[in-house]
């Protein structure tokens, strides 16, 4: 037995902590449904995927970058390694496929503990790195907020941003932009909100908040059915800081959604402003941001590119057959947290995008009813034998004698009575047309072994290691060091407004730049 | 017999819907008969036999049973129904007979035409307060084939959508020409909820309609209050009315 006491505790600390979460995000933002995509039948064939594939995914990509170093390489990058990619689906998604297998009786609490172990101790170490700025590993413990970005990026969102008024020009583009965009999203994501994300909220006055708007996986590049239809999304993600006045953002949540007091409304929107990001650029890359009107212009074109871009696909998946939108929705969850391949530069198709045998076996059984119907045993009255406790618990949220999710038995310390892993990866299928070898990045359009040669290559200067540890609370005392000030001097590079501005300056210094 | 580990539960003892028992107590049986054949301890059978041993063809074999018993699953959506009508049940509120098709909820909150003539034909959980209410044609929109006539020849002006789709990709390439939505399922969070917010359209999730017909002239209340997260959390009601505008 390689895992101690105290690990097996932890273990289970991680793994309760996502089944309480879990069953109040499904409770409050209920069961996705849709006519067009067999939704249930595609996540449960990504949870049997995930419990197969991601250790030993994981296992790979660690041997080239720990998580806890992807998480600070990512951590000012618009790209899925946020929720709900990493922080909600990478652990619950494998949970859920660990649910239904013992559920099924093929495997017990006990079975492949080690890569229950290790896949959340990942995450742990993702979300502490990734959460550094905030010291919480979820919004759920933050009180579901995120507060990811240090000062000096988010001074140059403040200090770049646009201001807009409902009825101007830039207002009417900035919000056809993020519906068009986010619609956009939803149907490439085959009816997941996993091309979506938001963070924050962040104050930037008295009366005004900003929250950063990531849509993300636009452009050709990791899913299969974008080739083509996606030529022309000049960007593969796209980031939006917004910000609002008299809102406030109450809850922004593990899978990075957001609620308001009042409730969000166009008109609260006062100030915009636009970047890209990817493995590849040093930090956020402003987009058409050099004038008012230029922005403005960029929103109306992407925004025509994001509409003909659906009707492309719409029109492409509407002639699909159901294996088809099967495996494209399955591809989509299970590869949610596909990205940290990407940052650590070891990132193969073949890993991500194809039904590990395993899995596909159970395809048959995931007819509409079933799927929609264990699930939601699964998820709201947590029925399944497996999920229930004794009658005197009180589970938390739902108040049900009941875990979202089994825990693992510490006699195993004794008895050595288990399982350690379930193996390696294993050949997968498709009913999808192949992927094309064509990925869209902030260096142009790449190879697949271009791209990760290039990720290889790339240390961005603040993710070093003369920088990594030179955090917020080392700032505090040291902003009028030279090293603080070339910190702030990089990332103020392609900054409009604070360009070679250095590390003195405060909130009130950039609202009167702004007002200059 | 043989035992599966879950055979001794002392708190769960099955599933609480037919086809999800139906099908565990089958997947269950197949494991405890390939377990005992394999002749090997669990450890190794779990990620060896029990993986190589236990097909796709065995799965189908249930999912026939299940059907030569007579079951026919419920869809949810309609490409799974139109591959395999003979497994699922029949789709209703077809295209061809849309001018005789209403959705009927059972907990549809109905009233007779008051003094300004607004019969009040269902309710939902508003998704933003609006400063006014929103008076359109209502038109269903339930499928691909309508979907993609409205692509080619355009949203009609003022219509109200009435969806039971609380997704976002059915209606993805014309939502954003609808006056307003009311969706039969869903709840203001769902990817429907999200996307009329992000378009600034009226939208009701979880509508509860009756009578409701093609070409209808009706009122959705969007100056009502919106429904919250807080209060699906404690299960409190908050809901706003849909009316046919009778005269």
């Amino acid at each position: 037995m390689t895992l101690t006491y105290a690990q097996l505790l932890e273990t289970n600390n991680l793994i309760q902590q996502n089944s309480d979460e879990t069953y109040w995000l499904c409770l409050t933002r209920t069961v996705q449904e849709s006519k067009l995509f067999p939704v249930s039948p595609y996540m449960i064939l990504s949870y049997f995927m995930a419990f197969y594939r991601y250790p030993a995914l994981l296992r790979k990509i660690e041997n080239h970058m720990r998580a806890e170093d992807i998480g600070d390489r990512v951590r000012a990058r618009g790209i899925k390694c946020q929720n709900p990619a990493l922080g909600w689906g990478l652990p619950n998604f494998y949970l859920l496929g660990r649910e239904y297998l013992i559920s099924l009786g093929l495997i017990r609490p006990q079975d492949a503990v080690e890569d229950v172990a290790y896949v959340l101790d990942f995450w742990k170490r993702f979300q502490l790195a990734w959460h550094r700025n905030d010291a919480h590993m979820t919004n759920r413990e933050f009180g579901h907020r995120a507060q990811i970005l240090p000062e000096r990026r988010l001074q140059i969102f403040h200090a770049d941003m646009y201001d807009c008024a409902e009825g101007d020009a830039l207002h009417t583009a900035a919000q056809a932009f993020m519906a068009a965009t986010s619609q956009y999203g939803f149907l490439a994501s085959c009816e997941s909100r996993i091309a979506l994300h938001n963070q924050g909220p962040y104050k930037i006055d008295n009366d005004r908040e900003m929250i950063v708007r990531d849509f993300m996986d636009l452009a050709e590049g990791d899913y299969p059915w974008l080739d083509g239809v996606a030529a022309e999304m000049p960007y593969n993600n796209l980031t939006v800081p917004m910000a609002v006045q008299d809102c406030h953002f109450n809850i922004i949540d593990d899978w990075g959604s957001f609620e308001s007091q009042p409730e969000f409304k166009s008109d609260h929107m006062v100030g915009v402003g636009l970047y890209t990001s990817d493995s590849l650029s040093e930090s956020y890359q402003p987009v058409g941001m050099d004038s008012r009107e230029e922005l403005t212009a960029t929103f109306v074109d992407l925004t025509v590119r994001a509409k003909e871009a659906t009707s492309r696909l719409w029109k492409r998946i509407a002639g699909w057959t159901r294996d088809q939108m099967i495996d494209a929705g399955a591809i989509t969850y299970f590869a949610i947290c596909k990205d940290i391949a990407h940052v650590a530069g070891c990132y193969e198709a073949d890993d991500w995008i194809l039904i590990d045998q395993r899995a596909e076996r159970f395809r048959p059984l995931l007819n509409d009813e079933y799927s929609n119907m264990s699930l939601w045993e699964m998820l709201g009255p947590l029925s399944h034998p497996g999920q229930r406790t004794h009658d005197y618990q009180l589970m938390q949220h739902s108040n049900l004698p009941a875990n979202t999710y089994s825990l693992i038995p510490y006699t195993i310390l004794d008895d050595h009575d288990y399982t350690a892993t379930c193996g390696d990866i294993e050949p997968g299928i498709t009913h999808l047309d192949p992927k094309e070898d064509r990925y869209r990045t902030t260096q142009g359009v790449l190879t697949q072994a271009e791209y990760n040669r290039r990720v290889k290559a790339f240390t961005p200067r603040l993710s070093g290691e003369r920088f990594r540890y030179k955090c917020e609370s080392w700032l505090k005392y040291q902003y009028d060091t030279s090293e603080a000030d070339e910190m702030y001097r990089i990332e103020q590079e392609n900054s409009r407004n604070l360009r070679d501005k250095g590390a003195g300056l405060r909130r009130l210094d950039i609202e009167k730049i702004r007002r200059s | 017999m043989t035992r599966l580990f879950g055979d001794t539960d002392k708190f769960g003892d099955h599933n609480s819907t037919p086809v999800v028992e139906a099908f565990h107590l089958a997947v269950r049986a197949l494991v405890r008969r390939r377990f005992a054949e394999s002749g090997r301890p669990w450890h190794e059978f779990v990620f060896g036999a029990a993986v190589s041993d236990i097909t796709k063809e065995d799965f189908e074999s249930i999912d026939r049973r299940l059907l030569a018993y007579g079951h026919r699953y419920v869809w949810s959506a309609v490409v799974s129904q139109q591959e395999r009508p003979d497994a699922y049940l029949p789709a209703p509120g077809a295209e061809d007979d849309l001018a005789a098709f209403s959705f009927e909820h059972p907990d549809a909150v109905v009233l007779p035409p008051d003094t300004n003539g607004l019969e009040q034909r269902g309710i939902g959980d508003n998704v933003v307060k609006y400063d006014a209410d929103l008076i359109g044609i209502a038109r269903y929109v339930r499928s691909s084939p309508t979907v993609l006539h409205y692509l080619n020849e355009g949203v009609p002006k003022g219509t109200i959508a009435i969806i039971d789709d609380s997704g976002g990709t059915l209606t993805a390439p014309i939502l954003g020409q609808f006056a307003g939505v009311l969706c039969a399922g869903g709840t203001v969070r769902s990817h429907l909820g999200i996307l009329t917010r992000e378009y600034g359209i009226p939208c009701f999730m979880n509508a509860k309609l009756s009578g409701l017909r093609e070409g209808d002239t009706i009122r959705m209340e969007c100056s009502g209050t919106a429904k919250t997260a807080e209060n699906y959390q404690k299960s409190m009601e908050m809901t706003s009315r849909v009316w046919r505008v009778t005269r």
